[in-house]
């Protein structure tokens, strides 16, 4: 992998912001757009892709890689995806640990995989070809589980690390889904950070999540609560200036709520960061 | 237990599809304080609770017209009926109109089925190809002996169907968050077309002539053809000028993407 860039601050793309951003010119230094939102024929989506790409500089994110099932790679999607990727231009595209079905159905779930060798062989292999259809950084995200598996031999961390190792790929770290799943796997979230290699840390996404008492269920729908906060901290600590964004993808506020919650992450990566570099937004865009 | 991915992706696939928990339930742990039955039963309920969520989505109207508990019902029976294949969720209702229309109880009540095809359609020309639409010049700069076999092109998002009953009042209401009024069936269809312009879906009722001139044109019979398609319903001596009009209010609401003349 080549260094990682830095782009700053940046917040998940929704249509809701569409006009806004485009009238306001918000001080978000760069947006994560939604890939299966764009892989249409056409329309109001790509109309506003187009005119953002234009201002901002932009991240690629998907949801229907399943880079871990065992059907065999959808060629077209990636086809497609790269299709999209000249159009928008992405510092770098990525997707999720997980599996979405088999059997060409979709669950539209980010279902857990096992954390065994098998499976690190099994999708470090599928992100090479990724990489090598895409021909643009790629990164792997963390995601939000509910069971384990009984056959798990390591934990999540080593499993996340051995893939990205082993399919020279880089990590998005999703800092709320680590404390969701530290939360439903009785785990110490601190344990996680420390198990993840720096250098392959490019990007992390804060969110907010339904806490249900015994478990907490990761929904996108609510602020960032201050558990997510300290383990950002941390987590800047450790890796240092990491482009960061905020995903939010049900009770959609405005943007200035947004804009507001995307300051605290500027603050708190300030405070924690000693060099300094991670609270800024001015050395945005390599 | 020894367990393949790929047998494990297969047992948990299963019970989110069937709901039989025996082969995944025996592959996955749980805690004292959260057992595994109700960590799987957060992936069963999320599986249903997105789908559901995209239909009403995508089909407001039809949502309201069935009501909450009836629409729930519909969702859980097309899922179960039709599991998605789709990369994107946002194809996942695409099979809906056509299963309303052949499965009990919802094909006994024919206004359903009418009222999701006008919403999926809606969504289709919400994303369908763009298309840079011609103006009045091209038009003029006809010259008159091209008018015979003038051939046109039609906007990509447009869309043409033909409904009983009053779907689309209907949609409107629900739409501008009014109180709908139950849709009511004519004697005879009327046809409707949906399309795109700039970023706006639009859609209007057709005569039953224009409607034949439309479907005729779309199919590619020139402008000679449909005249005299048109002596069905207007005078020989009037035809041209009635085909003329159709032509150039099809030109006003921004349908036409292309003039071809044959040379
Ligand atoms: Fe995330």
């Amino acid at each position: 992998m080549p260094s990682r860039p830095y782009l700053g601050f940046g917040l998940g793309l929704r249509p809701d912001h569409y006009q806004a951003i485009l009238d306001s010119d918000p001080p978000v230094d760069w947006f994560e757009l939604l890939s299966e939102n764009y892989l249409v024929p056409g329309g109001k989506p790509l109309h506003f892709l187009d005119r953002i790409c234009e201002r901002f500089p932009v991240v690629m994110h998907g949801v229907s890689l399943s880079v871990g099932s065992t059907d065999p790679l959808d060629r077209d999607y990636l086809a497609d995806l790269r299709t999209l990727a000249d159009r928008a231009r992405p510092h770098w595209i990525s997707d999720h640990l997980c599996w979405t079905g088999i059997d060409q159905r979709n669950l539209h779930d980010l279902l857990p995989l096992p954390y065994t060798d098998e499976a690190v062989l099994h999708v470090a292999g599928r992100i090479r070809e990724v990489q090598a259809r895409l021909e643009r950084p790629f990164l792997i995200e963390n995601v939000s589980s509910y069971v384990s598996y009984q056959h798990s031999l390591m934990s999540e961390w080593d499993f996340l690390s051995a893939v990205a190792e082993e399919a020279d790929c880089g990590i998005l770290l999703d800092i709320n889904n680590i404390y969701v799943s530290s939360v439903n796997h009785e785990y110490d979230p601190g344990e996680y950070l420390a198990g993840v290699p720096v250098e392959r840390v490019w990007q992390f996404h804060l969110a907010g999540h339904s806490d249900h008492g015994d478990y907490i269920i990761d929904t996108h729908d609510h602020p960032i609560v201050d558990p997510v906060w300290n383990l950002y901290a941390d987590a800047v600590r450790r890796f240092g200036a990491v482009s960061t964004m905020i995903e939010r993808d049900d009770a959609i506020p405005p943007l200035e709520e947004l804009l507001a919650e995307l300051d605290q992450a500027r603050r708190i990566a300030a405070e924690a960061d000693p060099t300094g570099d991670a609270g800024k937004s001015d050395m945005a865009a390599p | 237990m020894s367990t393949s991915l790929e047998e494990l992706q297969r047992a948990f696939q299963e019970f989110l599809l069937g709901g039989d928990a025996t082969a995944i339930r025996a592959r996955v742990t749980g805690t004292e304080r959260v057992p595994a039955d109700t960590r799987l039963g957060i992936y069963a309920h999320a599986y249903s609770a997105r789908l559901l969520e995209v239909l009403a989505d995508n089909f407001p109207a039809v949502h309201t017209l069935l009501g909450d508990e009836a629409f729930a019902a519909l969702a859980r029976a097309y899922l179960d009926a039709h599991p998605s294949e789709f990369r994107s969720i946002r194809w996942f209702g695409n099979r809906l109109p056509a299963f309303v229309g052949t499965t009990g109880p919802w094909k006994e009540h024919p206004v359903v089925a009418e009222l999701a095809r006008f919403e999926w359609l809606l969504r289709d020309a919400f994303d369908a190809t763009d298309a840079v639409v011609i103006g009045e010049a091209e038009l003029a700069a006809l010259a008159p002996e091209a008018w015979p076999g003038l051939r046109l092109e039609f906007h990509p998002s447009l869309r043409r169907l033909d409904l009983h009953w009053s779907v689309t009042a209907f949609w409107q209401a629900v739409e501008n968050d009014e109180d709908p009024v139950a849709p009511e069936r004519a004697e005879h269809p009327v046809g409707w077309l949906i399309w795109r312009r700039d970023l706006t879906q639009y859609f209007r009722s057709l005569e039953v002539s224009e409607a034949w001139a439309l479907d005729r044109a779309r199919e590619g019979a020139n402008f000679s053809d449909i005249c005299e398609g048109l002596c069905e319903w207007v005078d020989a001596a009037n035809v041209a000028g009635y085909a003329a009009g159709a032509l150039k209010r099809w030109l006003a609401d921004g349908l036409l993407t292309g003039l071809e003349t044959g040379d």
